[in-house]
C-alpha cells in the first residue's frame, strides 16, 4: 500500500515577507522539508501546486511559486482571504507548515526550448508565472528570449518587486511594469496589462505567451494575443477553482469534463476555449 | 462456483454465521429501511424495494475521518480501517454504482480510504423482482438481477435464496456458511432466470442515452437548462441519495486540543461548492448546477473513464420535493440534441 | 376548485405586462407528483391544476430565486412575481412582508381557498404509485382519486395531511384576487404528535429525538423548502467561524435542526413542507408545531395573520414570561 496521499508532509517556514499591503496582502513564505526523503523525493516543474495549510484549520491549494532550479526550498505567495489563508499569514519563520503535492500538470518548459517566451500577468497572477520566468533564466542557453509584462492596481500591489531590477540587466530578458493609474515617482508605464501588451507589439513569430491573472485580464489579454496573430496554439494560460482533494478525487473543481487539480491548472487556448464554463 | 440454495429457515443462522464481521444490512429505522451495521439480536430482512438512502457508505461513508491528531503537534494518526465488511442484500444498481465510482477513486492515484474498504468488504447482492417506479437501470448498463461489482449473488425464489458465488470473497464467504447451503437445481437456475426477466419487463421508465454524451457539452445555452432547474430548491437530496455521487469536502474539526481531518459527502447542488473565497462562484445559479449534475454524469464521466455515472436507480426522481426527474430531463436533452 | 376560472385568471395575470411570471402547480411526470410551475405567458397558463395533491408551498421562490448582478447598461428587471397560495401557503407571504423579506408590491397574489390537501406519503402507501400521472380532486367531503382511467373515492379523514387536520387559515389571509369562494374552516383536531412527545419523559424525548436526528443526512431540504429560511448567508453554511461542523453525527445534526427550529420560533407558519420533503422522514413538523404552540399560548403571537404585526422575536413587551430564564 503506498502512503496516503491526503497526508501532508511537515515544512519548516525559513522566511516570510510581504509582497503587498493591505486587507488582502500578499505574504510569501519560504519553506523546507523537514524530512531529508521528502526533500530529496520532491521534484515539481513550473506551473505546479501544492496543498499547503495548518493542521486543525484546514488546506488551500496554491501555486509553488519558485522553479526548481532555485534550490531545494518551495516558495508560495498567499493572498490573505479565508480561514486558511488567515492561519497561514500567521506563520513566522521556525513555524511548521504543511504541504503536500506537487498537483496538476506543468508549464511544458521542455517543448518551449528553442522559443521566445513571452509571460503577461497581473496582481497575484504574477505567482504561477514567476517559476517560468527563474527555469527560462537558468536554462537561457535553450530559450531564445524572455519578455515578462507585469502589472498591478498600484505601485504597492506589484509582487516579487525586488527582482525585477536585476531581471532586467539581462541581455536576452526584458521586463515591462505597469499600473492602473498614476503614481508619483513611478519610472514604468502606466495603463492596464492588455494594453501594454499592444503597444509593446511582440511578434508571435517562434513565441509562446503564456498569461495568468484577473479573469477580465485574461480576457482582453487574450483578444489582443489574437489581434497580434498568435496562434491558439502559442497560448497557454491557468485556472483555477475551489479545490479540497488536489488529486482529482473530489469532484468540484471541474469546468465541464476538465479537473482543474489533475488536467490543469495549465491549459493551452486551443484546449480552453472550447470550455465555456473554463471563462464563468 | 456452482449455485447453491440457502432456505429462508436458515437466513438467521446465515447471519449469525457472519459475527466477528461487521455485517451491514437493509435495517426497518420506524418509517423507512436503510443500511446500516447490524447488531446482535437484530434481524435482517431482506422483503424491501430499496433503501432511501443508497448502501455507498460502506466504501464511501457519509462522514470519514482521515487522520487525527492534536493541535500544536504535526504526529498524525491514521485509521487503521482493518474491519472486514458484509454488506448484505443491495441492490445491484447500488453494486454497480461502487464499480463506477472505483475508477474515479482510483483515478491515477488510489485513494486509501476506498480502496481499503473496498478491500476488506464482501457484497452481497440480491436481486430484483419488484424494480421500483421510476428504476430505468436496464437502460444504462444494468439489470434487476446484474452482478456487476458484487461478490455473491442472492435471489429470492419463495421458499429459498438462490446463492452463487461471483468472486474469490464471495466463495470465501459461501465457504464458511456452506453447511447452511445446498446445491441447486437446474429449476432452481431457470425460476431465477425466469424472474430476472419478469422484473426486466416490469421496469416501465425509460431514458435514450444514445448520443447523449457526445452532444450534452454543446446544449451549453439551451433553454432546457433554465427550464429544467426553475424550481430546483437547491438542497442535496438528489446527490446525496445518488449511488454514485462521490463529491466530498474535507474539513479539520477541533475539540479541545484533539483534532482531526475529516471527509464528508458534499453536493455539488449547494452554492457553497463551488465558490471562492474570493466571493466569485463560476456556478452562480441553479442553472448551472443542475447543468452540472447532469453532464457531469451523462457526459464528463463518460468522457474521462467510458462509462455514464448514473445506474437508474430513480431515487433522485422517487424524492426530489420538487419533481425534477432526471428521466424527464433526459428526454429533453435528447430532444434537443 | 374551478379549473377553468383558475387557468383563465392565470393566463390574466401572467400576461400582465408588470408580471414577470406566475407560480403556479402543474401535474408532474409520474404518479401522484405535482410540479411547480414557472407560467411566463397566457399560454402556459393551460397547465395549471390546483388539487389535492397541490401539497407544495411556492412561497419559498420568492426568495429562492438568485439576484444576479445586472449586466452594465442593463435595467433591473422590476416586475413582479405572481403566485398561487392556499392559506398556509398565504402565511408564508403575510411573514415574508411583516420581516420585510418581501414588499407588498413585488408580488400579486392568487388566493385559492383550500379544503385540505392529502399527504402525499399515506396516499402512496395505502393507493400504490404507478408511472402514469394520477389525477385528484375534492368531491364534497371526500377526495376523488383520478388514475388510469378509473375513479375512486377516498374518505377526507383517511388521508388529509397532518397540517391541514390541524389547519385554522384554509382561506388565504393575504391575496390580490381569490379564486372562488371561500371554504369553511373546521376545527382543528388536537395535535397528537406533538403531544405524545410531550408526555414522554425527560430520557426517552432524548433518546427519541438522537434516533430521529441520527437519520438525518444533512441536505438541507427542509431549510431550503422552507418559505422562511431565506438568510442569504446561513449560519449552517458558515465555515469561518465554524458554528455547526460538517460532520455529519448526532451532535452535530441535533445542532443544525435545533438552530433550525429556534430560528424558525414565532415565524413558522406551518405548511409542513419541511417535514413533507425530508428524505429521512424526520417528523420536523412536530418540533415546529411544539414551538408555534408554545408562541401562541404563552405570548398570544400568531406568525403569518397580520401584515401589520411586530416582527414576534424583535418584539418585547414587559409582561412577557420569562420563566424559562434562569
Amino acid at each position: 500500500m503506498c502512503k496516503n496521499p491526503y497526508i501532508p508532509h511537515t515544512a519548516t517556514v525559513e522566511d516570510t515577507w510581504f509582497e503587498t499591503g493591505g486587507e488582502r496582502c500578499i505574504k510569501t513564505f519560504k519553506v523546507v522539508f523537514d524530512d531529508e526523503k521528502v526533500r530529496d523525493q520532491w521534484s515539481h516543474l513550473p506551473g505546479q501546486c501544492a496543498m499547503i495549510g495548518v493542521l486543525g484549520v484546514g488546506e488551500s491549494m496554491i501555486s509553488i511559486s519558485c522553479s526548481p532550479t532555485e534550490g531545494q526550498f518551495l516558495r508560495f505567495s498567499v493572498m490573505r482571504m479565508g480561514k486558511v489563508t488567515q492561519a497561514l499569514h500567521e506563520l513566522e519563520p521556525g513555524d511548521k507548515m504543511m504541504v503536500r503535492g506537487p498537483y496538476g500538470n506543468n508549464f511544458p518548459v521542455d517543448e518551449w526550448q528553442g522559443k521566445k517566451i513571452l509571460t503577461i500577468g497581473g496582481g497575484i497572477g504574477q505567482a504561477p508565472l514567476r517559476p517560468i520566468v527563474e527555469y527560462v533564466r537558468a536554462n537561457q542557453d535553450q530559450y531564445e528570449g524572455l519578455t515578462m509584462i507585469y502589472g498591478a492596481r498600484t505601485s504597492n500591489d506589484l509582487c516579487f518587486k525586488g527582482e525585477f531590477e536585476e531581471m532586467s540587466k539581462c541581455d536576452d530578458l526584458s521586463c515591462h511594469l505597469t499600473i492602473d493609474v498614476e503614481e508619483e515617482d513611478w519610472q514604468h508605464n502606466v495603463g492596464f496589462v492588455p494594453q501594454m501588451l499592444l503597444d509593446l507589439d511582440p511578434s508571435p513569430e517562434n513565441t509562446i505567451a503564456i498569461t495568468c491573472g484577473p479573469p477580465i485580464m485574461i480576457r482582453f489579454v487574450l483578444e489582443n494575443l489574437k489581434k497580434l496573430g498568435f496562434e491558439d496554439e502559442q497560448i497557454y494560460t491557468t485556472l483555477e477553482n475551489r479545490m479540497k482533494c488536489g488529486i482529482g478525487k473530489c469532484g468540484r473543481c471541474n469546468a465541464e469534463n476538465m479537473y482543474v487539480c489533475k488536467d490543469g491548472p495549465v491549459f493551452n487556448y486551443s484546449v480552453l476555449k472550447e470550455i465555456p464554463e473554463a471563462f464563468a | 462456483m456452482s449455485a447453491m440454495l440457502l432456505n429462508k429457515e436458515k437466513w438467521p443462522e446465515f447471519v449469525g454465521k457472519l459475527t466477528g464481521k461487521n455485517v451491514w444490512a437493509p435495517q426497518s429505522d420506524g418509517t423507512e429501511m436503510r443500511f446500516a451495521p447490524v447488531g446482535e439480536n437484530e434481524k435482517v430482512v431482506l422483503d424491501y424495494n430499496n433503501t432511501r438512502v443508497p448502501p455507498k457508505g460502506a466504501l464511501f461513508p457519509q462522514t470519514e475521518t482521515m487522520f487525527k491528531f492534536e493541535i500544536g503537534s504535526d504526529k498524525v494518526e491514521e485509521p487503521p480501517l482493518d474491519q472486514e465488511v458484509v454488506v448484505l442484500g443491495l441492490r445491484p444498481c447500488d453494486a454497480r454504482a461502487m464499480t463506477i465510482v472505483d475508477k474515479l477513486f482510483k483515478w491515477d492515484i488510489d485513494d486509501p480510504y476506498f480502496v481499503k474498504r473496498q478491500e476488506k468488504t464482501t457484497l452481497v447482492g440480491l436481486a430484483c423482482n419488484e424494480p421500483g417506479l421510476n428504476c430505468f437501470c436496464t437502460s444504462v448498463g444494468g439489470g434487476p438481477a446484474a452482478t456487476e461489482g458484487l461478490d455473491v449473488i442472492m435471489a429470492d425464489l419463495g421458499e429459498n435464496y438462490f446463492v452463487e458465488a461471483l468472486t474469490d470473497k464471495g466463495k470465501a464467504l459461501l465457504d464458511e456458511t456452506r453447511d447452511l447451503l445446498e446445491d441447486a437445481d437446474d429449476d432452481a437456475q431457470k425460476q431465477k432466470e425466469k424472474l430476472s426477466g419478469e422484473a426486466e419487463d416490469k421496469i416501465k421508465r425509460s431514458v435514450e442515452t444514445e448520443g447523449v454524451p457526445e452532444g450534452l457539452p454543446g446544449l451549453w445555452d439551451d433553454p432546457l437548462w433554465p427550464r429544467v432547474s426553475a424550481s430546483c430548491l437547491g438542497c442535496g437530496t438528489c446527490t446525496y441519495l445518488c449511488p454514485t455521487c462521490h463529491c466530498f469536502d474535507i474539513q479539520d474539526e477541533t475539540e479541545g486540543i484533539d483534532a482531526r481531518r475529516c471527509r464528508m459527502w458534499d453536493s455539488c447542488m449547494f452554492s457553497e461548492y463551488t465558490l471562492h473565497t474570493s466571493g466569485h462562484n463560476p456556478r452562480p445559479t441553479r442553472k448551472e448546477r443542475t447543468r452540472n449534475r447532469i453532464n457531469h454524469k451523462y457526459s464528463y464521466y463518460v468522457d474521462k473513464f467510458d462509462v455514464i455515472a448514473c445506474v437508474g436507480c430513480g431515487r433522485c426522481t422517487n424524492l426530489c420535493p420538487v419533481n425534477i426527474d432526471i428521466i424527464e430531463i433526459l428526454r429533453q436533452v435528447k430532444e434537443a440534441l | 376548485m374551478d379549473l377553468e376560472l383558475l387557468r383563465k385568471t392565470g393566463a390574466e395575470v401572467a400576461a400582465r405586462d408588470d408580471v414577470k411570471y406566475l407560480l403556479g402547480w402543474k401535474q408532474g411526470t409520474y404518479g401522484y407528483r405535482v410540479a411547480p410551475a414557472f407560467v411566463e405567458n397566457a399560454a402556459g397558463a393551460a397547465e395549471l391544476i390546483f388539487s389535492p395533491l397541490c401539497t407544495a408551498n411556492l412561497a419559498t421562490y420568492l426568495t429562492l430565486v438568485e439576484q444576479l448582478p445586472v449586466p452594465r447598461g442593463e435595467e433591473p428587471d422590476t416586475r413582479k412575481v405572481a403566485l398561487m397560495v392556499k392559506g398556509c401557503d398565504s402565511r408564508a407571504v403575510t411573514q415574508l412582508l411583516v420581516e420585510k423579506g418581501i414588499e407588498r408590491d413585488e408580488v400579486v397574489v392568487i388566493g385559492c381557498p383550500c379544503p385540505g390537501v392529502v399527504d402525499p406519503a399515506l396516499l402512496a402507501e395505502k393507493y400504490p404509485e404507478t408511472e402514469e400521472p394520477a389525477e385528484m380532486k375534492w368531491d364534497g367531503e371526500d377526495f376523488l382519486l383520478i388514475r388510469n382511467g378509473e375513479e375512486t373515492k377516498i374518505s377526507r379523514d383517511e388521508l388529509l395531511a397532518e397540517k391541514c387536520r390541524l389547519c385554522r387559515y384554509p382561506n388565504p389571509v393575504v391575496s390580490d384576487e381569490m379564486l372562488g369562494e371561500p371554504v369553511e374552516t373546521w376545527a382543528p383536531g388536537e395535535d397528537k404528535g406533538v403531544e405524545e412527545v410531550e408526555a414522554k419523559d425527560v430520557d426517552s424525548r432524548l433518546e427519541y429525538w438522537m434516533d430521529q436526528f441520527d437519520k438525518c443526512v444533512r441536505c438541507y431540504s427542509c431549510r431550503n423548502v422552507c418559505p422562511l429560511c431565506y438568510c442569504q448567508d446561513c449560519i449552517l453554511d458558515r465555515l469561518n467561524p465554524t458554528w455547526v461542523n460538517r460532520s455529519v453525527n448526532f451532535s452535530e445534526n441535533t445542532a443544525f435542526n435545533i438552530a433550525r427550529a429556534f430560528h424558525l420560533a414565532g415565524r413558522c407558519i406551518e405548511c409542513g413542507e419541511c417535514e413533507r420533503v425530508c428524505p429521512a422522514n424526520i417528523p420536523l413538523g412536530k418540533i415546529n408545531r411544539k414551538l408555534a404552540r408554545d408562541v401562541r399560548d404563552k405570548y398570544g403571537f400568531e406568525p403569518g395573520v397580520d401584515p401589520e404585526a411586530e416582527p414576534f422575536q424583535a418584539s418585547y413587551k414587559p409582561d412577557d414570561p420569562e420563566d424559562f430564564i434562569l
